[in-house]
């Protein structure tokens, strides 16, 4: 009986330290490394700013859809909402689909609903308790865009564009991905670093 | 006679309380928007080339933050004792901000000034700051706050993505410090 307690014990001791070790490593601002490029992205429920679980399945575009992880607070993801309300607005038309996804742990589903509508973001926006979906992208920042095809397979990952002041706007990374699929070409540039807030992960 | 001996320090206190709070209140906007003292200077991709490049007598310690990043914030006080610590006698500290440049009169020297921040201060300009980062390092995201020590011979001898580990970056800059002129 003593054994079996110390075995228990040893197991919980195990756990504890394993537990804190991850929240360590998280502390110390690492992030699970993004899939490679080609690879396939695995469905996924989470539940939207109304608390209704959907699936990517079901939100998915017929030529493809955009991940964009976004942020209520950081000034560098509400520099793009306007660009990110006319991506989602031309795309789909064409058959993609564009969805947010808010994986920072202190914004909750009622801000980011509000943040919303006095946006126009008038895309699904996902919430993300528990930073698993950010953790299996290995999204770091807001703005962070990801493309995948129809059958879920990345083409694009990064950043919308290449500039948060739109009247320096240069390079349309994201729409460039998004045009070159459309149009059955290769996409030159699969990926481009982002740039902006760190995700406030739990 | 008991209820007016009750009421009239509590009606006092509401008194001298609604008085103080918009005192308060004025002291506090004076408090958030004095004029900024410290002077942060524009850096192209190319200046920042230069800047890590260029031979150097002391160790160069890095930190590339912005005022939007929680982190970035939490951990300056910590690097502000560093700087005074160090940059007096072995080390040269810059302080480069991803802020936009719009910000480089108004948020940013606010935020230093704040800090009591000496060390020399830089906003990266560049439209895109995708080269500035590749770089610095390649491997970098460009998350906030990134720190970067540099040997005398421009080589990174310590790097940190995200808070900095204050005990570790001492140790760090201790070791390339106590290595000069070996």
């Amino acid at each position: 009986m003593k054994t079996r307690n110390l075995s228990i014990l040893l197991a919980s001791l195990f756990v504890i330290a394993g537990a804190v070790f991850a929240a360590g490593a998280r502390a110390a601002g690492e992030v699970p490394a993004p899939p490679a490029i080609g690879s396939t992205i695995d469905d996924f429920t989470l539940p939207d700013v109304d608390n209704k679980d959907r699936t990517l399945k079901s939100l998915a575009g017929k030529n493809g859809t955009v991940l964009i992880f976004i942020a209520v607070q950081c000034p560098v993801s509400n520099a793009y909402n306007e660009r990110m309300a006319k991506l989602a607005e031309d795309y789909q038309a064409k058959g993609i689909a564009v969805i947010g996804i808010n994986s920072n742990a202190a914004e909750d589903a009622s801000a980011v609903k509000a943040h919303a509508a006095e946006h126009k973001l008038a895309f699904p926006i996902l919430k993300d308790p528990g930073n698993k979906i950010a953790d299996r992208l290995g999204a770091s920042v807001t703005p962070e865009a990801y493309f995948i095809d129809p059958n879920n397979k990345l083409l694009y990952h990064g950043r919308i564009d290449n500039a948060r002041n739109p009247a320096q706007l240069e390079t349309s990374d994201l729409r460039n991905a998004l045009d070159a699929a459309l149009a059955g070409k290769t996409i030159e540039k699969t990926e481009a670093k982002a740039f902006g807030c760190s995700i406030k992960r739990a | 006679m008991r209820f007016t001996k009750a009421f009239l320090p509590i009606t006092l206190c509401i008194l001298l309380l609604s008085l103080a709070a918009p005192a308060q209140k004025r002291y506090g906007r004076a408090a958030k928007t004095p004029k900024p003292v410290t002077a942060v200077s524009p850096i192209d991709t190319e200046g920042l080339k230069g800047l890590l490049t260029q031979q150097r007598e002391r160790p160069l310690l890095v930190n590339f933050w912005a005022t939007f990043c929680d982190p970035c914030r939490d951990e300056f006080p910590d690097l502000v004792k560093i700087d005074k610590d160090y940059r007096p006698h072995s080390l040269d500290f810059v302080t480069v901000s991803l802020d936009d440049m719009t910000d480089i009169k108004t948020t940013v020297p606010q935020f230093l000034d704040q800090m009591k921040a000496t060390m020399p201060a830089y906003l990266l300009n560049a439209s895109d700051p995708e080269p500035a980062i590749n770089l610095v390092d390649k491997r970098w995201q460009g998350d906030l706050p990134a720190t970067f020590l540099y040997n005398e011979k421009g080589e990174v001898v310590y790097k940190h993505i995200g808070r900095v580990n204050t005990a570790e970056l001492r140790e760090a800059i201790e070791k390339v410090v106590s290595k000069k002129g070996e």
